[in-house]
């Protein structure tokens, strides 16, 4: 999961250009997720690959980066 | 049956056995018990035997007695096997057929008391709600009307609370939230892990809205390049942070003079290997900049109750999927703006496989207790507990709720209502707080009179 700041426009599209990703590399059905709309942090899901290549000038403000995205279960019994 | 033999041999033998620097085995100590096969892998051990602390007088009276280790004084215990169907005469003979024999006992299977995972339930709901005094919530108005219950979870299904229930459940569609791809909607999932928490948030809140909000998805597709074992109760916490971005929009929307959003999940990370390691950047179980911890810190700042179950790894009887070396309390789970709730059972003891602190993100975790293991939904069968810090934290949700019912967070804010949380727990430590119940077991009466307290001051001024 990648986080960035998004002042005025945000969108998907412009968190994809921003971070300098193709459509193919960001799961456009999650979309653009409102982590901390007062600070203007936005959230997005994109591929290993893509948060490999993504440039750290982009994310290298307070709250930007890559973050894991791990599994999680529940805490009782399952079937 | 398996039996221990006590035997008073020469002094020198029990000086032996009593010096931890000398090996002693069972045959040394009982030389050929007819119809006894030793235990050659248990060494012998010495037992003290009781004296009189006056002289004179009967050791196993009620008088104080002194206990003495000395070679001349104390006996042997040896253990071994006699054959079922000789048991009763071999016992009674043994002490005249052998010499130095003074007792034959059983040697029972003992087991751990705490309730585990595979323990039958203890109690069931009815249990609870005593035990929560519900009647008491109720005949002060604390019933949940009006207050929104988000479980975030595998999904809900009415249809079955319902069933059990034998009432109407009341689920707000439009508010509920999905993933995209969802085939089920709010309130028409499979009856499962979801629809236990929805009915153990119910317990102390019956008349509560219930939000669905599926992250632990039952129906939709597997997310790309993730591993062949992907069960389909996973979810991924980004699923999380799109529920929640939901919910935030749901509290904004809620007028301040009755805003009210409990926020239920009995979910968490099982294992540090889907994620990035403690100090990096991006890691989530130990990092309160990750965007998780950092919605959720939002959320409760703007109005919202959320409570996350402590986890099932507690140290005596974890669940098998538990990973982590230790401080399983980790990520959101552990956070200082949320409740991180541990399991007791309806025997006020807490369950073996409860989490127990340190948390990662906050050191005092888990914050309290709340009942779990009971006969309840009968989501997973007739005869299958509702089980888990899963079933404890919405038990303690539905508590939350019932107290929003009449103090919204404008008037109570979140913190504040943790801390009478905290402070009105029964303790279980002698130091206030310990890293097994946390603050101690949730107390609505203590909680009750506190709030009619604050009631009183607040019409006062």
């Amino acid at each position: 999961m990648v986080t960035v700041r998004l002042e005025g426009d945000a969108t998907l599209t412009a968190a994809t250009e921003k971070l300098g990703l193709s459509e193919d590399e960001v799961d456009t059905r999650y979309g653009l997720v409102a982590i901390d709309p007062a600070h203007d942090l936005y959230g997005l899901r994109v591929t290993d690959e893509a948060a490999r290549r993504i440039n750290p000038a982009a994310t290298s403000d307070e709250g930007e980066g890559v973050f894991s995205d791990p599994r999680i279960e529940p805490f009782g019994p399952t079937r | 049956m398996r039996v221990m033999i006590q035997l008073r041999p020469s002094p020198d033998v029990v000086a032996a056995v009593a010096d931890p620097g000398t090996a002693v085995s069972a045959s040394d100590v009982a030389d050929r018990l007819p119809g006894v096969v030793l235990d050659e892998s248990f060494a012998p051990v010495a037992v003290p035997r009781p004296l009189p602390a006056t002289p004179g007088g009967d050791p196993l009276s009620l008088q104080r007695a002194v206990f003495s280790t000395a070679p001349q004084h104390a006996t042997v215990l040896v253990r071994g096997e006699i054959s079922d169907d000789e048991l009763v005469t071999r016992a009674t003979l043994l002490p005249a057929a052998a010499r130095g024999v003074t007792g034959v006992f059983a040697d029972p299977v003992i087991s751990p008391v705490l309730t585990c995972g595979d323990s039958p339930a203890v109690g069931d709901a009815t249990k609870v709600a005593e035990l929560l005094r519900v009647s008491e919530l109720l005949a002060e108005g604390y019933d949940g009307s009006g207050v929104a219950v988000a479980i975030v979870d595998t999904g809900i299904n009415t249809a079955h609370l319902e069933t059990v229930l034998g009432r109407e459940v009341t689920l707000d569609r439009e508010r509920s939230w999905a993933p995209e791809g969802m085939e089920a909607g709010p309130g028409g999932f499979p009856v499962d892990h979801g629809t236990m928490c929805a009915f153990d948030s119910l317990i102390a809140a019956p008349r509560a809205t219930l939000l669905d909000a599926p992250v632990l998805n039952l129906s939709a597709p597997m997310p790309d390049g993730l591993d062949e074992d992907w069960s389909p109760i996973d979810g991924l916490l980004s699923t999380a942070v799109a529920a929640f971005a939901r919910l935030r929009t749901v509290l904004d929307a809620m007028p301040p003079e009755s805003r009210a959003l409990v926020v239920s999940n009995s979910w968490g990370s099982f294992s540090p290997d889907w994620d990035f390691p403690p100090g990096h950047p991006g890691n989530y179980s130990d990092n309160p900049a990750h965007p998780f911890n950092l919605i959720v810190g939002s959320l409760e700042q703007a109005g919202a109750d959320i409570l996350f179950a402590a986890g099932n790894c507690g140290r005596e009887c974890p669940d098998g999927r538990c990973d982590y070396p230790d401080r399983p309390i980790g990520g959101a789970n552990s956070h200082d703006r949320v409740l991180s709730v541990g399991g007791v059972d309806t025997e006020g003891e807490r369950v073996g496989y409860s989490s127990q602190g340190p948390g990662r993100l906050s050191d005092r975790k888990p914050d309290l207790c709340a009942y779990t293991h009971f006969a309840g939904s009968k989501a997973f069968g007739e005869d299958v507990p509702d089980s888990g810090t899963s079933t404890a934290c919405p038990v303690a949700a539905g508590v939350v709720a019932a107290i929003r019912t009449r103090w919204p967070a404008t008037k109570l804010s979140p913190a504040q209502l943790r801390t009478l949380l905290r402070r009105t727990a029964d303790d279980r430590s002698d130091v206030g707080f310990d890293y097994d119940y946390g603050y101690g077991v949730l107390d609505t009466s203590g909680v009750i009179a506190a709030l009619r307290r604050r009631a009183e001051r607040t019409l006062v001024v």
